[in-house]
């Protein structure tokens, strides 16, 4: 008596928000992160490319997005970098090797690095932001020949959070690498610069015509490295920002991410400025153009 | 358009032959708190009520609930993961104009790429009969356009004398009449339903002040801060005016582990943008950490960020969030402010 339109499959088809099994191959831990090694259980390679998120479940915990920090040149095997913070990311850092966890994606749009090709490319890391970064830089170093100058400022906390110590080691002897490190407080073993990351900026020379940057920080840094970048004569259309939202589906379905008419999960995580100057509640309260709104 | 006749007792049979057949979701009186009228599925056709204003909740919790268990995991090398959910057919009945128009909505927004095929997957289930209604103080679809909605129905009943008007919106719902007694309509009874019509625009007070195009114009202009924090004053970002609505369908994703604590099942639920932590990251960074970002936030996605994206506002006229308001705070009267407001401040420049 009732016509049904039941969509092809049935239930049993059902893919919206279902994670496929991933094993945790390796994990290591940090005084601030853990680094985990994952592959995916039917052993396809991940596909992503650098700045994409996945969402990562630990069943019975929940679901988080975190950025893949590893090379996309290849991913049958891909990590990510986790800050223990709550709940999930907790649970995430107590894993082991041979445990598993549930993963979406990749989702959202990465680096536009195509449109970096022949430029100098500047990156500027806050924090856990060096981990979308790193992705970047292994992809910048992988094809070293089409970009021009390749340059990492990269600031934490302090000496003991910095992270990825094994590729900051590799990076500052690579001659085709820029690499700037500095921490806001220092300890008595810190030979390094003190400061935040906009003092190595401000005293380097640059191109502006002809550089590009990709920065990824905490909200606060954001606002000073395009002060800082725009007083070096650099346009909004060359800085791409990669942002953090607490995206629950990662497919521009939950509303949590939502950056006025935009889905950071889907549109973003990673914007040109320029389309982040015309809208508000994108960076704090920063949004010169629209802040009266 | 096809349109026939059903007198009231043949609408109960009808009714009673589809509640022996399969679930049937309609209004009931609450036996807890009478007066009071929900969604619910129906036991016998005699708890249908015809003359409810509005339900507290909307129907679209048929298709998308408020806790919705999605899989579940079990051990295993790998873990299996295993949908939950139900394949079997149910009616949707009773569903007023606004909320059809809500539904209409819905489904254009899980369908837009990648589609919610969880929606999908219920909406596919259902054969929703829609029926007219007579508005409160608060309903206000007539000026925001949804009126008379019918999109999705398939069939569509205004009461009329000794029984209703029932018109048939699609080849689903012809299938709903095959051996009821059903007249064809003539044109006294059409006659009839378009007084219902004219009755239940006389009757409505409530006036959306703009039109949806006008008022996404106005809240894109921006300026109206000082509107934004008078109505914060008195909001208390209790999220009852979203969890109400039958347009909104922001959510979160849980995990609970199951009985055994050796296996989990992940849930959805319904969200609210008006809760403090909806837009929080790590690191404690509230996004809308201000109360009037948040109120601007709700009106601003219904009518304009939502509008942009699919030409519809996501308010349909039901007025459930103003009658669900603690703090008494009206969808029309704010959005009147508003225009006024910005009326005011453009004749200044």
């Amino acid at each position: 008596m009732i016509d049904t339109a039941i969509p092809e499959g049935g239930l049993a088809a059902q893919s919206i928000l279902r994670p496929e099994p991933a094993r945790v191959d390796g994990i290591r831990s940090t005084a601030s992160a853990a680094i985990l090694d994952l592959s995916m259980a039917d052993g396809s390679p991940l596909r992503h490319c650098a700045g994409q998120f996945v969402q990562v479940s630990v069943f019975g915990y929940g679901e988080v997005p975190i950025s893949v920090c590893s090379s996309p040149v290849r991913s049958e095997a891909f990590q990510i970098c986790v800050r223990p913070v709550g709940r999930v990311s907790k649970a995430i850092s107590e894993l082991e090797a041979g445990d598993w966890v549930g993963i979406r994606g990749p989702y959202g749009q990465g680096f536009p690095v195509s449109r970096m090709h022949g430029k100098d490319l500047l990156l500027l890391a806050g924090g856990i932001g060096l981990a979308p970064l790193r992705s970047l830089m292994e992809q910048a170093r992988h094809e070293r020949d089409r970009f021009h100058r390749l340059i990492l400022i990269y600031g934490a906390r302090n000496p003991g959070l910095l992270l990825f110590r094994d590729d900051l080691e590799a990076w500052s002897r690579d001659a085709g690498v820029e690499l700037m490190v500095t921490v806001d407080e220092a300890d008595e073993h810190w030979r390094g610069r003190v400061g935040v990351i906009t003092g190595p900026l401000r005293e380097m020379d640059l191109d502006a015509s002809s550089t590009v940057a990709a920065v990824v920080g905490p909200p606060v840094m954001y606002r000073f490295a395009a002060m800082e970048m725009f007083a070096k004569g650099m346009r909004a259309e060359n800085i791409y920002f990669s942002l953090e939202r607490h995206f629950k589906c990662g497919i521009g379905k939950c509303g949590h991410c939502q950056l006025n008419d935009l889905y950071v999960c889907r549109h973003g995580p990673v914007f040109v400025l320029t389309d982040l100057l015309q809208r508000t509640e994108a960076i704090e309260a920063w949004s010169p153009e629209k802040d009266r709104k | 358009m096809e349109a026939y006749v059903v007198d009231s007792a043949e609408w109960r049979r009808m009714l009673g032959r589809l509640v022996e057949e399969v679930e049937v979701v309609g209004p009931v009186e609450r036996k807890d708190q009478p007066g009071f009228v929900r969604f619910h599925r129906l036991a016998r056709p005699e708890e249908f009520v015809e003359d409810y204003t509005a339900t507290t909740l909307p129907p679209k919790k048929a298709f998308f609930p408020p806790v919705e268990e999605l899989f579940t995991v079990s051990p295993g090398d790998p873990p299996v993961i295993e949908p939950v959910g139900s394949e079997a057919p149910f009616v949707l009945a009773g569903v007023h104009p606004c909320d059809l128009a809500a539904i209409h909505a819905l489904d254009r927004a899980c369908a837009s790429p990648p589609a919610d095929t969880r929606w999908k997957l219920n909406r596919g289930r259902a054969a929703v009969i829609g029926m007219d209604c007579l508005p409160d103080e608060y309903c206000f679809c007539a000026s925001i356009g949804t009126c008379e909605a019918r999109k999705p129905c398939d069939l569509f009943l205004t009461p009329i004398q000794g029984g209703y008007l029932v018109e048939v919106h699609s080849d689903a719902g012809k299938k709903l009449l095959q051996g009821v007694r059903a007249l064809e309509a003539k044109e006294r009874d059409l006659e009839d339903a378009e007084e219902w019509r004219r009755k239940k625009r006389e009757r409505m007070k409530a006036e959306f002040p703009a039109t949806p195009e006008e008022f996404a114009r106005l809240l894109d202009q921006g300026g109206l801060e000082d509107v934004w924090r008078e109505v914060a004053e008195r909001c208390y970002s209790c999220g009852s005016c979203n969890t109400v609505c039958p347009a909104c369908f922001c959510f979160n994703v849980e995990d609970d582990f199951n009985d055994r604590l050796d296996g989990a099942v992940r849930r959805r639920t319904w969200d609210s943008c008006q809760l403090p932590e909806f837009a929080l990251v790590a690191g404690e960074h509230n996004h809308r950490g201000e109360r009037w970002e948040r109120v601007r936030h709700r009106w601003h996605r219904k009518f304009l960020y939502l509008y942009k994206q699919f030409g519809i506002p996501f308010c349909t006229g039901c007025g459930r969030c103003s009658r669900a308001c603690t703090a008494d705070i009206n969808i029309v009267d704010v959005s009147g402010r508003l225009v006024e407001f910005s009326r005011k401040e453009r004749s200044h420049d």
